[in-house]
């Protein structure tokens, strides 16, 4: 008989089939940007499955809840199974339900009132947008999947008939999971009769009997628990990309401290079981925090949580919460394994500043530190809120463009950067207006169009109520409007102000000139407006417009709410818009040339001093935050030689810490030497393994499209 | 009042404890030939040219008042002869081709630049250095930016070769809470022969330093086929164990500072040389610890 495995001979088995399967994700899809995304843990599925969604429509397509929630649980009831024999939790997704979907909007529900105006500022106005809010997990493990079911058909009989649609759509949906379910505890079984390495029967035994367990029942143990968790963000991630995990170590925690107690679980078991649960799909968990009343709530799963990305390593995307109470062992810990694992996880954010800016909205400070960072850069309440974070974003290159030629092209009056400025911050105005109006009324009908069956079941109100999250089914709405560019029009505006108006290097005239015909023959004056002092430095005139954007930003997103009375909260974040968005304006005064990217999140635009020290860009990002609690987020690359000592990682420590005490809302850290990223830039193909930390996420390298690859580079080989 | 400064760089975490900012003051009165900023030994400001990063626009020859550049077969040259330093090229180079080396600022100038990074100061217990070239050769300008540092609770420390009169450190020495002194070799020889000058002065300023009781690093660059042997270093152990001392810090050589000679015009004279590996760093370090040294290696 062969030697048992031990948890890490497992999960060091678990990784290389993890590898093989990225390497044929990237074999099927191409090396080039498949996935400008998380890795997610999406497995390609046999070439034999195929799903096709039922249609109640002439056109062949389908709106609203009753079809959606029939064919999602058609989809459950023929998805392949997939038991990995060496992990401890069955199931891994194969198919994303919404992506194949098309349309995304019902035609006939028009918004064309407001088309005009989007496409004159190139708006993100989140109408069809999807998911981006946080689930109470929590409550999912208390209910378990039958208690849901139990949930669903109790609050039917309270409602009338026009809510049945609505019901039938959400026992559909718990149906198909329970069928999914089901079909993976039988499979378990099948697979251990012809199992012979003993160990291994006895994992696929009990991987049975857990899953047949959560079938009738809440989760108990650890196991089960962590068991009941993989299923629901996998079913949550195929149904419509949800990545919201929650505060994990809240929620496991009982568990985990009740089979300790009781002896049915060590300390290296609960290990492996969360580094299972993290291969099955990297969701975005949050770690440590505080309770209600302020206390640190590190605790013991905190360090086992990081622990298990440490073992597993893969792309993962954790995020710890920083501030000054907490047990600081955890963050040396944290940022340990950061240097040693190079996985660029975890992110960190800045508890403080994050409390402090929610309540600003005029809620009180116990609901604000039950706020989890639950995405790539955003903060929700678990099940209670609806956010349409990070898909709602206005370029400030796109209405600085509007204004920059309403000044340039104004025949009466001569340009002056104060002109362009006051037509700067009239055209955003109009822009924020247009966001707030398009958000009304994607609340008025995305129900009708795709409801948020999967994660209404793990909110607060939409099944009581019989209301679509989407439609007035939870407590609070506080909806996101990310700015996206600042530093590039920052950078502008100085650029102007320092050579045209201050210095008088080049005249208006000719500003125009290079400007329209994207620099050509013109180089020297592009780097004479490049060359600035530009935001970033702390000091300079780019500083001082960058802070005057976002703080005049933030005044136009607070001084009213939506027309319909939703509260709305800035932030200044772009990762995926930061290509497109570039895409569709020219030349820009900061010596950007048509066409190129905006500028990366709250970030100074790589090379924007000598060096681009960290301290530097933390100041930078620090001073422009919008304060209302959803984050700016900096991205910093760090030479990975710093943390190759105790010294390095306490000093990287406290430079999180000064962050944070400046203000600072999200960090994120990439480590990776310039030679290495250049190597791998030449042909990605060569490094299926290397994971950069893209944003708010990590990724593989090779699996980025070749756009977002180089803005990776630039980022370290410019910075 | 007023100092010449090359360079200030903020996030430095290899001079001192803690995330510091490195003020880099312009002027040495040493000449090592492994120098890895060639740019800090001359105490006047220079012209810096990096050829590459030159687009060709002709700025500099159009507003060179001292027809300091020509074209010449389509190439340009540069009479440093002719040139008086007035940085007007510098001004208008906005390819970076050109940068001057050496910028006079006032003691204000520089702790606004300092001040820049107070948390991370106070965070991570670190603060200011002062290095350069020599700094004690500005010493009367070092003195007042100590000074200023300190009253605002700044921690300060100054890294000096100690090639320079004890006059000069008795300026400073009340605002300085911690000396990098850097050790080359014992060999009085071969320290002339690398540096330019003799090590008498350097050794007798770093037992008059340990004598006042101030904090002391000892850096030590590790320079292959220079003082690497067994034999150099058994003799800086020889003069170092009996110190009073904190720390020595080995630093192997990097050759870093090529492209900067090149860009002063200044001929390199160790282009072929080799960074020490990890592994012999490591060896190294193990002799100093046998001899009880508290010893550190980057």
């Amino acid at each position: 008989m062969s030697k048992a495995l031990s948890y890490q001979d497992r999960l060091d088995r678990i990784r290389e089939i993890k590898m093989i399967q990225t390497k044929e994700k990237q074999r099927i899809y191409g090396t080039d940007g498949y996935w400008d995304m998380d890795d997610k843990g999406l497995i390609a599925p046999p070439e034999s499955f195929t799903f096709t969604p039922e249609s109640d429509q002439d056109d062949g397509e389908y709106y609203g809840a009753k079809m959606t929630g029939l064919n999602y649980r058609k989809l459950l009831e023929s998805h392949p199974v997939y038991i990995n024999p060496m992990s401890s939790l069955a199931g891994g997704w194969m198919y994303s339900f919404y992506d194949i979907k098309k349309p995304k909007w019902d035609s006939r529900i028009d918004y064309s009132f407001l088309h005009e105006l989007q496409e004159k500022y190139d708006l993100v106005h989140g109408i069809g947008g999807i998911q981006h809010f946080n689930v109470d997990i929590q409550m999912g493990l208390t209910l378990g999947f039958d208690g849901l079911l139990e949930k669903i058909n109790k609050y039917e009989k309270l409602h009338g008939e026009d809510k049945k649609e609505f019901y039938q759509a959400e026992r559909d949906v718990v149906l198909g999971m329970l069928d999914m379910i089901r079909r993976h505890a039988a499979a378990a079984k099948v697979m251990a009769e012809t199992e012979t390495r003993e160990d291994i029967k006895e994992n696929l035994l009990k991987m049975a009997s857990v899953n047949e367990k959560l079938l009738i029942s809440a989760p108990e143990t650890f196991h089960e628990a962590c068991q009941w968790v993989a299923w629901f963000i996998l079913f949550a991630v195929m149904y419509d990309f949800n990545g919201a995990g929650g505060s994990i170590d809240k929620y496991l925690r009982p568990f985990y401290e009740r089979d300790i107690k009781e002896g049915i679980l060590t300390e290296e078991e609960a290990v492996f079981h969360l580094a299972c649960l993290l291969v099955v799909d990297n969701a975005y968990y949050e770690i440590g925090g505080t309770y209600e009343d302020g206390r640190d709530r590190t605790n013991k799963l905190t360090y086992l949580v990081i622990e298990a990305a440490h073992r597993i390593r893969i792309p993962t995307s954790i995020c710890l919460r920083v501030h000054d109470n907490m047990d600081k062992g955890v963050l040396e810990l944290a940022v340990k394994y950061l240097f040693e694992d190079d996985m660029g996880t975890p992110s960190f954010l800045g508890h403080d500043a994050v409390v402090e800016g929610f309540m600003k909205n005029g809620y009180p400070i116990e609901l604000a530190r039950q706020r989890e960072k639950t995405g790539c850069h955003w903060c929700a309440l678990p099940g209670r809120e609806y956010t349409l974070n990070d898909i709602v974003k206005i370029s400030f290159l796109a209405v600085y463009d509007v204004a920059f030629k309403e000044v340039i092209n104004d025949s009466e009056h001569s340009p002056s950067v104060e002109r362009i400025w006051d037509s700067f911050v009239k055209h955003l105005s109009i822009a924020v207006d247009t966001i707030a109006a398009g958000m009304d009324f994607h609340l008025k009908h995305m129900h009708k169009v795709f409801p948020e069956l999967m994660l209404n079941l793990l909110c607060h109100g939409p099944i009581e109520k019989g209301l679509d999250i989407s439609n007035g089914g939870v407590e609070y709405y506080n909806l996101c409007v990310d700015g996206a560019g600042l530093a590039t029009v920052a950078d502008s505006f100085a650029a102007i102000k320092q050579r045209v108006e201050i210095e008088k290097r080049i005249s208006w005239e000719k500003l125009k000139e290079v400007i329209n015909n994207d620099f050509e023959g013109a180089e020297n004056i592009r780097l004479m407006l490049k060359n600035i002092k530009r935001f970033g430095n702390g000091d300079s005139i780019g500083d001082e417009f960058a802070k005057r954007i976002s703080e005049t930003f933030t005044q136009l997103v607070k001084e009213k709410p939506t027309p319909e009375g939703r509260n709305m909260i800035p932030g200044l974040f772009s990762w995926a818009n930061t290509i497109p968005f570039g895409k569709k304006i020219g030349a820009s005064a900061n010596g950007r040339h048509a066409h190129m990217p905006i500028s990366h999140g709250a970030n100074p635009d790589p090379g924007f001093s000598d060096g681009d020290t960290p301290t530097a860009m933390a100041k930078a990002v620090a001073s422009v935050q919008c304060g209302y609690g959803n984050t700016a987020p900096l991205q910093l690359e760090f030479d990975p030689k710093i943390g190759a000592t105790e010294e390095g990682i306490k000093l990287i420590v406290s430079f999180i810490e000064s962050l944070f005490h400046m203000g600072g809302t999200l960090l994120n850290i990439n480590l990776i030497s310039k030679e290495k990223i250049l190597e791998a830039h030449k042909d990605p193909s060569l490094y299926p393994e290397l994971v950069v930390r893209v944003t708010g996420f990590s990724a593989y390298f090779a699996s980025l499209s070749e756009e977002f690859r180089q803005l990776v580079v630039n980022r370290i080989v410019e910075g | 009042m007023e100092g010449i400064i090359f360079d200030i760089q903020r996030f430095s975490i290899s001079d001192g404890p803690g995330i510091r900012t490195t003020v880099f003051l312009k002027g040495c009165s040493l000449k090592c030939i492994w120098c890895h900023n060639p740019e800090s030994i001359n105490s006047k400001k220079e012209l810096q040219i990096v050829s590459h990063k030159c687009i060709g626009c002709g700025n500099c020859i159009a507003v060179c008042r001292n027809h300091g550049y020509e074209m010449i077969d389509e190439k340009k040259v540069y009479y440093k002869d002719r040139c008086q330093l007035c940085g007007e090229c510098v001004s208008q180079c906005y390819s970076k081709s050109l940068q001057m080396s050496g910028k006079n600022m006032t003691v204000e100038e520089v702790m606004t630049e300092i001040r820049k990074d107070l948390t991370f100061y106070e965070d991570s217990n670190g603060g200011v250095t002062f290095s350069g070239g020599e700094p004690l050769l500005q010493s009367l300008f070092l003195k007042e930016l100590l000074k200023k540092c300190q009253s605002e609770g700044i921690h300060t420390a100054v890294d000096t070769a100690g090639n320079v009169p004890f006059g000069s450190f008795m300026h400073i020495i009340d605002y300085t809470d911690l000396f990098l002194f850097d050790l080359k070799m014992m060999d009085r020889e071969k320290h002339k022969k690398y540096t330019g000058a003799f090590n008498d002065l350097i050794h007798a300023n770093l037992k008059k330093l340990v004598q006042l009781k101030k904090h002391v690093f000892i850096r030590i660059p590790v320079i292959p086929g220079i003082n690497n042997s067994k034999e150099d270093m058994q003799k800086l152990i020889e003069f170092i164990k009996n110190l009073p001392i904190d720390l020595v810090e080995l630093l192997p050589y990097h050759s870093l500072g090529g492209s900067k000679y090149e860009s002063l015009a200044i001929p390199y004279e160790l282009a072929s040389l080799k960074t020490p590996t990890k592994e012999e760093m490591t060896e190294i370090g193990k002799w100093f610890k046998q001899a009880n040294i508290n010893v550190k290696v980057s």
